[in-house]
């Protein structure tokens, strides 16, 4: 066993299961690098979740049920405003009751009764994928480019939508070029609806100026009548967020601009077919609902970063998202943040220089850049920099004891316990990635609560933990959690001070 | 007395464990307490303090401006979901600030919330957060006197100072063998680890058990456990919350918008708190703020985008409340910051000097580390009751 064979295992990967780093410690760097090839197949358990049509029809369902329902207690969704009483007002969030008083009709109540078991499903799913695959640093790649293009079913109304998005932008483009996953990440209706981007119209469009215009949409049932405006969080936060990165030097001007130019990027028009004919026919699976509405988007050339987009249509939004990815500010902010997720907080600066520059110099090919980290000497230095986050933690405990079990109610309690709900970041900028945010200590009480239980009900009398430990850890595990563990009472015990040690939760 | 240096060289020996009572460690030196609440997405300040009053504003909002709103002065009124809020105005027990905004004018909630939390004059300007190093300037004290209700650890907490959280669990309390074994393990391979975990075993002796509800009544939840830490003599004196879910993009005041709601989860967290803290709230101050605001008019989608200037609210028993603090800036075109915000007045550091000032009893060389600025910040006057 060697040190690199334990940092390919736990820095680049989601840990390591028994007898792992010993069968890979002849070649660490050629595992890795071997895993960076596109996915043939969906990993089993994804495979088997709903498909995006049920998830996304799901949600079309349910609103029409709610509206029938809250019609028939009397409550007119539509005419809910703040100005009535305070009860009604109170109703107005996804998360109130819509009438407020107790056993009336409750958006709360049947929301959660639709969604929470589909959302807890989709989760265990995403976990058992990262606990089963024998390609840990891909799936690891997954989970970055999923906290970077972020879609948060934090968002109510998006709660169905970021397993989807996951599987149809994410998965099939995060080994070619960042281009691509760029503009995978912006056609997808997942991401149209969770950054506002399908409601928003070019003033000066036809249905700009005459909004009786519009078409009638897939997600018409609960887009808000009179939405003629334009709406810039999209334009915005792909700047912020997903490409430049904040204060790279855009302005104002260039937010508006560019929301001015993806107006009319939006999700397909239901056409007048019974919905289960949508499904059979394919027509609902995510890419397939992207849609370029000419009438909604805003006529003219627009100017974003001191250069003219004269090109009509939806050419012009997909020209300036090929610059924008090719952008220096974009090698260098995907630099950075690929650095801090794998390496440390603040990562080498000799580090990101390079990534930068590989992904310059090969026009974001991002297998290139994942090759150059893995060649990188600071991302295989000995020390730990990095502190796991709640998701990775609980994933990699899991990959160290195969016998464990659980449900997804549970797992999703154990991961709200942490504050790290997977699909649920609270914003669009995704999960932190730096040990303050994580390291707390509510937070290492609750690893320890979990890692207790998670011990107990693995454990059995013959286990030997202290060899797990040494097979997990290598020559990572210290002298003193080796001797905490040879110490224990019981085999439960000795697993618990493995998974709680300061070893185990650092990388 | 042990002092706050001989505790952390106990607690990095493995020697505090379990269950260390806490009477045993030493009380803090002041009865004052603060909560600071941060209202994360950037709260639409003319929505939850309407300046019904300003002749412009019904033009100004385009169709956002409402009906039913409690009035406060002749400019100002609360959103009807604040009728707890403006109980404790009527009973001199809450001000509200107006046009106030951090010294961030570009907009980006992260780096506004940052910048709002690290207390410096630039996003990512400091790796601490003010309230960390107001913290670190009070009088030592033997055991954390600052709490999160959070699982994570917000950049406002972070710092020199050991600070403790606390959440509620939805997993069972291992054994109190094993949590022993822990600590004196983590003595042994990790100081931060040890600190977390000693001060986690003493929170969870004053928090466990607290209900915290699902969804926006979570609020109200956290806010009496915040109560729990601060009302005990030995407690802390510090703590903050945080609710999210104020980024009102989209149909904000309509039938799936959040505005409301969180208005409602605001203002009864609040009350949960004030409840919980019984005689305590008298020296309470509760100081609620967000990133920054939003814009004047509406939006095309019946909502509204990342602004500048807003609203925040200064509460709590200690308070000299019962008026609104505002340089009103108007609401005529001309008026406006870049054609479409409020125009900030009120820089928020100078409220948040005031209260660290009057109420926690920092000094003017001591708010200069919490805030360091180019130009001072004057602290505000009067914020507190004499």
């Amino acid at each position: 066993m060697t040190i690199e064979g334990v940092i390919a295992a736990n820095r680049f990967g989601l840990g390591a299961r028994p007898g792992q780093v010993a069968a890979i410690s002849g070649d660490p760097k050629g595992w890795l690098l071997s895993q960076l090839t596109p996915e043939t197949e969906l990993p089993l358990p994804l495979a088997t979740l709903p498909s995006t049509a049920d998830d996304m029809g799901a949600f079309l369902r349910w609103i029409r049920e709610i509206a029938a329902e809250a019609q028939a207690h009397g409550t007119d969704l539509a005419k809910l405003k703040p100005a009535g009483a305070p009860d009604a007002a109170m109703g107005s969030g996804m998360s109130g009751g819509a009438t407020g008083g107790d056993g009336g009709f409750s958006i709360e109540r049947e929301y959660v009764k639709a969604f929470v078991p589909r959302h807890a499903m989709a989760v265990k799913a995403r976990f058992d994928t990262a606990v089963a695959t024998e390609r840990p640093f891909f799936e690891r790649l997954v989970h970055f480019w999923v906290n970077h293009f972020v879609v948060s079913g934090a968002k109510p109304a998006a709660i169905a939508m970021p397993p989807a998005f996951e599987r149809d932008a994410i998965r099939p483009n995060l080994t070619g070029r960042f281009a691509d996953l760029l503009l995978a990440s912006t056609r997808h209706p997942a991401m149209l609806y969770y950054l506002d981007n399908f409601r928003s119209v070019g003033p000066n469009s036809k249905v700009g100026k005459d909004p009786s215009l519009r078409a009638p949409r897939y997600v018409q049932a609960f887009a808000v009548p009179q939405m003629t405006g334009l709406n810039e969080n999209l334009a915005r936060e792909i700047l912020e967020l997903q490409t430049l990165g904040v204060r790279s030097g855009y302005s104002q001007a260039d937010v508006t601009s560019f929301a001015r130019v993806l107006t009319g990027w939006t999700i397909a028009a239901p056409p007048r077919v019974p919905l289960y004919r949508l499904v059979v026919e394919g027509r609902l699976n995510g890419k397939g609902l992207f849609e370029f509405d000419d009438d909604e988007h805003e006529p003219g050339a627009q100017r974003i970063l001191g250069k003219v987009y004269a090109q009509a249509g939806v050419d012009q939004g997909e020209a300036v998202l090929h610059d924008l990815a090719r952008h220096p500010a974009t090698a260098h902010f995907i630099a950075t943040k690929l650095a801090r997720h794998f390496v440390a907080d603040d990562p080498p600066p000799s580090l990101v220089d390079r990534l930068a520059k590989t992904f310059r110099a090969s026009d974001g090919d991002l297998k290139e850049v994942y090759a150059a980290l893995v060649h990188s000497a600071e991302a295989f230095e000995p020390a730990p920099r990095k502190f796991k986050t709640p998701e990775d933690y609980v994933i990699s405990a899991a990959r160290a004891l195969p016998a464990y079990k659980t449900e997804p109610g549970t797992l999703l309690r154990a991961f709200a316990s942490m504050g790290q709900t997977p699909y649920n970041p609270p914003g669009p900028n995704g999960w932190p990635d730096v040990e303050g945010e994580w390291r707390g200590a509510d937070s290492v009480w609750k690893r320890f609560e979990w890692a207790s239980q998670a011990a107990q009900s693995v454990a059995t009398a013959t286990m030997n933990p202290d060899v797990l430990a040494a097979e997990l850890l290598g020559p990572t595990l210290s002298k003193q959690t080796a001797q905490a563990i040879a110490r224990a009472q019981s085999p439960a015990q000795g697993l618990t001070l493995l998974l709680a040690s300061a070893e185990f939760q650092r990388r | 007395m042990v002092t706050r240096r001989q505790t952390l060289t106990l607690i990095g020996s493995g020697l505090a464990v379990a269950g260390l009572p806490r009477a045993t460690l030493a009380a803090a030196d002041t009865d004052k307490r603060l909560v600071v609440v941060i209202l994360r997405g950037a709260m639409d300040g003319l929505s939850a303090v309407p300046a019904t009053g300003d002749p412009d504003f019904e033009r100004a909002r385009n169709g956002l401006a409402y009906g039913g709103a409690l009035k406060l002065d002749a400019t100002f009124a609360l959103h009807p979901n604040l009728a707890g809020m403006k109980q404790l105005y009527d009973a001199g027990e809450l001000t509200v600030i107006h046009a106030v905004a951090t010294a961030y004018r570009d907009r980006s909630h992260f780096d506004g919330q940052n910048l709002l939390e690290n207390g410096s004059e630039r996003p990512y300007g400091l790796d601490t957060g003010w309230l960390n190093r107001a913290l670190a300037q009070m009088p030592p004290s033997a055991k954390p006197l600052g709490v999160a209700l959070d699982a994570h650890m917000p950049l406002i907490l972070r710092g020199p100072a050991q600070v403790t959280s606390w959440a509620p669990s939805f997993l069972v309390p291992p054994d109190r063998d094993t949590a022993q074994r822990l600590a004196a393990l983590y003595g042994e391979t990790d100081p931060k680890l040890a600190q977390d975990f000693a001060s986690a075993q003493a929170a969870n002796g004053v928090a466990a058990g607290t209900q915290v509800a699902a969804g926006y009544q979570a609020f109200a939840g956290l806010m009496t456990a915040a109560a729990k830490f601060l009302a005990a003599s030995d407690g802390e004196r510090i703590a903050m919350v945080e609710i999210g879910g104020w980024d009102t993009h989209v149909n904000q005041a309509g039938p799936f918008g959040p505005l409301s709601t969180n208005l409602v989860a605001l203002d009864r967290g609040i009350a949960a708190l004030k409840t919980g803290l019984g005689p305590a709230w008298q020296d309470t101050a509760v100081l609620v703020v967000t990133e920054f605001g939003r814009t004047v008019a509406m939006n095309g989608t019946q909502g509204t985008d990342h602004g500048t200037a807003g609203a925040a609210f200064l509460a709590g028993g200690a308070v000299r409340g019962g008026r609104v603090i505002a340089d009103w800036p108007g609401l005529k075109p001309a008026d406006l910051f870049q054609d479409r915000d409020l125009k900030p007045t009120i820089d928020f550091r100078a409220i948040a000097t005031g209260v660290l000032r009057d109420h926690v009893g920092l000094h003017e060389g001591q708010l200069a580390l919490v805030f360091p600025s180019a130009a001072p910040v004057r602290p505000r006057d009067g914020l507190m009751r004499a």
